[in-house]
């Protein structure tokens, strides 16, 4: 699904991510953790196609593309989707209105009819529950005056809408009390699919528990420092991170 | 007509020749420059003749609108093509003039400093043929909104409208200035409000004249005790335009309310200055301006309020946003307080900018072409305004007409929903 080979990348000329290494095969569920400034959202935004990140170095392929060279309405329309650390706020656009213009967008781009108003609010409606979004958030501006909670609940419920084939969820469960992070959890894994990854980027192991993990990462300083399962996420919380690097200094 | 009012219509006339139009030199006139309607206009701007192209004034009209109408083609009352309603007095100022001349002098000597103040306005009481002349009595409701359409086919009119509402009596009314692109012109329109204890009026003012049209309006607002003003202005339409709006908040609970969005292309002008006086205790003022600003247009708004000594209590919010879709447009905007007392809450605001980068990112990452993004975002910067609009028939056509300007708005109908 993902490959990426050796990326590096700046921000305003500063190098966050020094050569990261990461495949991600149809169906995995990946964990991407660390500390803060480690290049976890800037992983995630690179991959999104946010501007101001330049790749400096590396390659990223997705499903056999260069991801690199797509706009991120391409990327969306290939059905990659990121579930942002901090949804914006859109006051006076409606979220259902968005979200139609980005199936339909995506369904042109794919050569499919376009849904029509009864089907799509069909879908939605559908959706809506599966995040116990409340029908009245469908047609208000998109994350305006939300919750955190019930902006994090939107972003699962967009992925929910447009169906993604990678989808990278930011931070998704934090700022989220107990019961919000077993909704969010709850939607993730309905939507776990054979055809779908997902990359989880979190700081904290809590979430591993409601959405169990294929692959655990560890990214420190740029860098992907030690893979395993989900045995590591528990061992970070319990010992930190510093261990890591110490193996990786030793190494 | 009567010595007087002929005595007021010399006096004015004498105050427009003296004064002759507000230079760029006159603080108020700063950024826009008569000089260049003159220059299209020519000297005699203020009698051109209008083509004599037949205008066709239902294609103008505000679609599936259900309302009493008043038709002014070319200045000139249409009563055939008007309905009017049997609840309330709503004449012509023609008839008026002919008629009941006193009254028809207060309806224009009423703005004695807007005399000496504007050439404009000077020019206006001595040319003014015709206009709306409403009275709403006391406790009375009216059942439908009064749509008030003026269409010219260029040349120049002046219009004088004016309305006087009951105690505790409401009304909607909308006023709409529309034409033909077939020649150039100006239009002046004065329109004096008055307002008695408890009363409300729902005004939408929209400016959409066509594109050589010059527009110079004020609109003249007089508060009583508890009574409110809401004013919707949309500036969509001509090539220079200006409009004054003054509320004078008289007696305490008095409030109003001052909406405007300008969507300006090309080389369009357009100028809103606003006046607030808050001349009593308790009074409540909502200002909300937008303005979107492509091509090389060049938009300006003034938002002065004025707390005067003893109104306490005062209650002030002034908003003004800008949106700059072109490295070309420009807008000058100033907030203006001047208050004369400490009891007082005044908030304002100003924002300058282009479309915000992270929305537009966002819009993306869901799958919206860059154009589709920016014509989402600017339709909602834009439609903040339109949606306090009570009325959606005017709203509707209001976002249709405002939006068919700018580049990139493919499905409206469908955003509209």
């Amino acid at each position: 699904m993902l490959k990426i080979e050796n990326l590096h990348a700046s921000v305003a000329g500063k190098e966050i991510l020094k050569g990261i290494n990461l495949t991600i095969g149809a169906g995995e569920i990946h964990a991407i953790m660390g500390p803060n400034g480690s290049g976890k959202s800037t992983l995630s935004n690179v991959i999104a196609g946010r501007d101001g990140y330049e790749v400096t170095q590396g390659t990223v392929t997705y499903k056999g593309h260069d991801l690199l060279a797509m706009e991120p309405e391409e990327r969306a329309w290939e059905g990659v989707f990121l579930a942002f650390q901090y949804p914006v706020e859109i006051p006076g656009v409606n979220n259902t209105y968005l979200l139609k213009a980005g199936v339909n967008a995506a369904r042109r781009h794919r050569g499919e009819q376009e849904l029509d108003a009864m089907e799509f609010m069909q879908l939605v409606r559908e959706k809506a529950k599966l995040v116990e979004l409340d029908q009245s958030f469908l047609s208000r501006g998109v994350n305006e005056g939300f919750s955190g909670g019930e902006k994090k609940r939107n972003e699962i419920f967009q992925m929910a809408v447009l169906e993604p084939s990678l989808a990278l969820l930011d931070e998704t469960d934090s700022g989220l009390d107990i019961d919000a992070l077993r909704i969010v959890a709850k939607g993730v894994n309905t939507l776990r699919a054979a055809d779908r990854s997902i990359i989880m980027i979190t700081h904290y192991q809590r979430l591993l528990d409601y959405i169990e993990p294929d692959v655990v990462h560890v990214l420190a300083d740029g860098k992907i420092l030690k893979t395993g399962d989900k045995s590591l996420a528990l061992e970070l919380e319990e010992r930190g991170y510093d261990w890591v690097r110490a193996e990786e200094a030793a190494a | 007509m009567s010595a007087s009012l002929q005595q007021i219509r010399h006096a004015a006339w004498q105050a427009f020749e003296a004064a002759g139009l507000p230079t760029t030199r006159d603080e108020d006139w700063k950024y826009t420059d008569l000089s260049r309607m003159q220059a299209l206009l020519g000297d005699q701007w203020w009698q051109l003749p209008a083509a004599d192209a037949a205008v066709d004034a239902a294609s103008f009209a505000i679609p599936g609108l259900d309302a009493y109408r008043l038709l002014f083609v070319n200045g000139h009352f249409d009563a055939a093509a008007s309905n009017l309603p049997a609840a309330i007095r709503v004449t012509s100022l023609a008839t008026l003039i002919q008629d009941e001349p006193a009254k028809a002098m207060e309806l224009i000597a009423n703005q004695p400093d807007a005399l000496l103040n504007s050439s404009i306005v000077a020019a206006n009481s001595a040319l003014a043929t015709d206009g709306a002349c409403i009275c709403v009595p006391e406790n009375t409701k009216l059942d439908k909104p009064l749509y008030i359409l003026y269409v010219n086919s260029g040349g120049t009119t002046h219009l004088r409208t004016g309305i006087d509402i009951g105690k505790q009596a409401s009304v909607e009314v909308i006023e709409h200035f529309a034409g033909s692109d077939v020649s150039t012109g100006v239009t002046t329109a004065v329109t004096a409000i008055r307002l008695r204890d408890g009363a409300h009026i729902e005004h939408s003012r929209l400016q959409m004249e066509a594109a050589k049209q010059c527009h110079l309006g004020r609109v003249e607002v007089n508060q009583q005790r508890d009574s409110s003003y809401t004013l919707h202005a949309t500036e969509l339409g001509g090539i220079i335009s200006r409009a004054d709006v003054v509320s004078r908040l008289q007696e305490p609970g008095a409030s109003c309310n001052l909406n405007g969005l300008f969507v300006a292309t090309n080389r369009q002008h357009m100028d809103h200055h606003t006046r607030i006086d808050h001349n009593a205790p308790h009074c409540i003022s909502r200002e909300n301006y937008r303005a979107v600003l492509d091509g090389r247009s060049h938009g300006v708004f003034n938002g002065k309020i004025v707390v005067a000594k003893g109104a306490v209590k005062t209650d002030s919010a002034q908003q003004n946003a800008n949106l700059l879709l072109s490295p070309h447009a420009e807008i000058d905007t100033k907030p203006e307080l001047e208050i004369y007392n400490d009891d007082v809450k005044c908030a304002h605001g100003v924002t300058v900018g282009q479309l915000d980068k992270n929305q537009l990112f966002y819009l993306k990452s869901r799958g919206l072409s860059g154009d589709e993004a920016k014509q989402m975002l600017t339709f909602a910067f834009a439609d903040e305004i339109l949606a306090r609009m009570g009325n959606q028939s005017v709203r509707r056509f209001v976002e249709k007409e405002a939006f068919a300007k700018l580049p990139n708005i493919t499905d409206l109908e469908e955003m509209l929903g």
